[in-house]
């Protein structure tokens, strides 16, 4: 125990004394807090669901009006679509009606966004340049051309369009009372604590596993090895980078949700979907976070002791990168089915409870025994892959030259318990 | 202390590499561990400090199974094994403490050793930013950073220049008259020599060759005599006890002055010098012959052995 805690600060301080490791916590950290305080220091009301601050006055009313532009050609001579409707859709001065082939030469010539020909209600041409991914024109003139046919024909069959209009979209006011857990409220900050956990993982894993791998690489497991424990060793190793990656965490969650929390109201509360976190789920996240890293830390230590060069790291931890992508995007595409099959597998199982339980307490439904249940697997898992990891990491790290096979180490291991 | 090695074996990948290694070694005296590249000496290291656990045999310390997690042991792998690109003093104290040192000691400890070896200055530094032979004597420093009382040097004077050579003797010199018990391996018997009064020599995984020093020179002379001769050259000489004496003495080789000579089994020393003396053979040099270590080693650890 004595030699655990010497080399859980020895590897510490080597995180603590990396300036890059300081330095990037530190300005994450900074940065997101300033990000976060800018509501509060520049008037942002134009952008955000908030009213301008006291003393500032919007800038709508500072600034002379704006000089509209034509962006829209519309051919329409039948005159089918009501022009207050266009205006309604397009705004005043933004259109102009045109012919047929001035619509399509204007939108060639790059003197318009888009172009329309109405043929009939049934019917019409759509001219643009290039379509874009957010290409909303065509859609808006559609929903006009539907909304003319219907008071076309009211008017035809002498029926009142604004009373059916009435009746057919009959607005209903829901007082909404959430009595158990919002997922869409939720959905977000799951999916960036997944996010963040899925990163912690991979890049702190690959950390310790090249730690290992250079103490081989120069030597001085030889001499470690001599003068304490394996399971000192590794142990030491793996919660060093655990600390270091918490705090790190801790250090940005606790800056940019600090700084959140006190910006909130200029927010207009536009983040709470991802930075308002309750305290049970930012705890459940610490718990199977904490708990799924350290299990991936044992593995990753042990994987790095069967290579003597750091370039061979990549290869001996492929199998294990693998298994974590597999989880991730698991957990990833089921977040929107949290009460699933797949998901309720995944939460019992140590590879992949970090994630899956973290996302069933979060939005799903989960009893409290389960939530043990999964919590006792994944402390034994993590007792489990230590053990194992330190024997690996005690047999391969002495094996010098071509990386080692797991199923040999394997067999050697049974050889000598026997 | 006495710590015995019993018949010890090891086999990697179904090859047995040790065939059976036994010697034994007091505190207050050092053995050379003798022996070509491959022939087992880094192994047989390993098995003592428990790296590599041996398939059969014993390793005892007065007479009980030796435990090197129990005991204040230095160890200096061949390969060395310190953090390059760590602080020297931090490292030697990490080390200090993971082998029972308090913090203050181990400090303490770490300021006087690489005072001892004159690198005090780099205590601060990384180890990287330093030459070879400074990182020898960082590592040498680290070895003994926690006052051991058994000390096991695996070629410790390689790549070592003369200054930093004589160095480390004074230092394992001190070791050996502090009472520590030190085992070392080299292949520059001179060294050995110097401060060994024990050897064991391995060959092909076994040992060829063991005991004290003097002795077995003794015994690899015995019966051999060297013999320098006034005005003839080594080979005038060669000749000469060829064509005269070839009935009492067979001529075996030759040092830089003269040539050495073995007695046949009818023929003794005085015998032979009275029959030089009758000859008016003009001698400037009679006496006993004793190899040195290097000549022992060719002869047990030859190719032709």
């Amino acid at each position: 125990m004595k030699n655990f805690v010497i080399v859980l600060g020895f590897e510490l301080r080597e995180y603590l004394k990396n300036k890059i490791f300081v330095a990037t916590t530190l300005l994450i950290a900074l940065l997101g807090a300033a990000f976060l305080c800018l509501p509060s220091l520049v008037d942002m009301s134009k952008y955000l669901p908030v009213p301008p601050k006291e003393g500032v006055v919007p800038e709508e009313e500072e600034e002379k009006p704006e000089k509209i532009e034509v962006e829209y050609y519309i051919c329409d001579q039948q005159s089918l679509i009501p022009e207050n409707l266009i205006q309604e859709i397009f705004g005043e001065g933004t259109y102009k009606y045109v012919s047929q082939e001035e619509a399509r030469e204007g939108v060639l010539s790059e003197e318009i966004t888009a172009g329309f020909v109405i043929h009939s209600f049934d019917e019409m041409d759509y001219y643009v340049l290039n379509k874009g991914m957010l290409d909303v024109e065509s859609q808006m003139m559609q929903e006009a051309l539907v909304v003319a046919g219907q008071m076309d024909y009211c008017q035809k069959h002498n029926l009142d369009y604004a009373e059916l209009n009435d009746i057919y979209n009959k607005k209903i006011n829901v007082n909404e009372q959430i009595l158990g857990k919002d997922t869409e409220s939720n959905f977000w900050y799951c999916y960036a604590f997944e996010i963040l956990v899925f990163m912690m993982i991979v890049l702190y894993g690959q950390m310790i596993a090249v730690s290992v791998t250079n103490e081989k690489s120069n030597r001085s497991i030889e001499v470690l090895v001599t003068s304490t424990t394996p399971t000192s060793l590794l142990f030491g190793k793996v919660i060093a980078g655990a600390i270091a990656s918490v705090a790190q965490v801790a250090v940005i969650l606790v800056a940019i949700l600090g700084s959140y929390g006190l910006n909130r109201k200029s927010w207009g509360g536009s983040l709470d979907m991802v930075l308002d976190i309750p305290a049970e789920v930012l705890l459940t996240f610490a718990f199977f976070g904490v708990g799924g890293f350290l299990f991936y830390a044992f593995l990753y230590g042990a994987l790095g002791a069967l290579v003597s060069k750091t370039e061979d790291v990549s290869k001996a931890i492929s199998g294990l990168m693998t298994v974590i992508m597999v989880v991730y995007f698991l957990s990833l595409t089921q977040l929107s089915n949290v009460d699933g099959i797949i998901v309720k597998i995944l939460s019992y199982l140590p590879f992949s409870s970090y994630s899956a339980m973290f996302a069933r307490i979060a939005m799903g439904s989960v009893s409290l025994v389960e939530v043990l249940i999964s919590g006792v697997i994944l402390i034994a898992s993590i007792i489990g892959a230590g053990w194992l990891g330190a024997s690996i990491y005690r047999m391969g790290t002495l094996r010098y030259g071509n990386p080692v096979k797991l199923s040999n180490l394997f067999k050697e291991m049974r050889n000598e318990n026997r | 202390m006495e710590l015995e090695v019993k018949n010890v074996k090891k086999s990697f990948g179904g090859k047995e590499v040790l065939h059976g290694i036994s010697f034994q070694v007091k505190s207050g005296t050092a053995l050379g561990l003798l022996g070509r590249n491959g022939a087992g000496k880094t192994t047989t290291m390993r098995i003592i400090m428990d790296v590599f656990k041996g398939d059969s045999g014993e390793i005892l310390l007065d007479g009980k199974p030796f435990e090197p997690a129990k005991e204040r042991i230095g160890y200096m792998p061949e390969e060395r094994g310190l953090y390059p690109k760590r602080i020297i003093l931090e490292q030697m104290v990490y080390l200090a403490r993971l082998r029972g040192l308090g913090k203050s000691e181990a400090v303490e400890n770490a300021k006087n050793w690489l005072k001892r070896l004159e690198i005090e200055e780099y205590a601060n530094r990384k180890l990287e930013t330093l030459s070879k032979g400074n990182q020898q004597k960082v590592q040498l420093a680290a070895t003994l950073v926690s006052n051991p009382n058994i000390v096991i040097l695996d070629e410790p004077f390689s790549g070592l220049d003369p200054v930093n050579s004589q160095i480390l003797k004074d230092v394992v010199r001190d070791l050996i008259q502090d009472g520590k018990l030190v085992i070392f391996s080299s292949h520059q018997m001179s060294y050995v020599e110097e401060f060994c009064e024990n050897v064991a020599m391995i060959h092909h995984g076994q040992v060829v060759l063991q005991g004290e020093l003097k002795q077995i020179k003794k015994e690899m002379g015995r019966n051999q005599i060297t013999l320098v001769c006034e005005g003839s050259t080594i080979e005038e000489t060669k000749q000469f006890i060829r064509q005269r004496f070839a009935t009492m003495v067979q001529v075996m080789g030759n040092t830089r002055e003269g040539i050495i000579l073995k007695l046949q089994e009818n023929c003794n020393k005085e015998s032979f010098l009275s029959a030089l003396l009758q000859a008016q053979v003009k001698i400037s040099q009679f006496g006993d012959y004793e190899p040195s270590l290097n000549e022992i080693f060719v002869m047990k650890a030859g190719d032709n052995q």
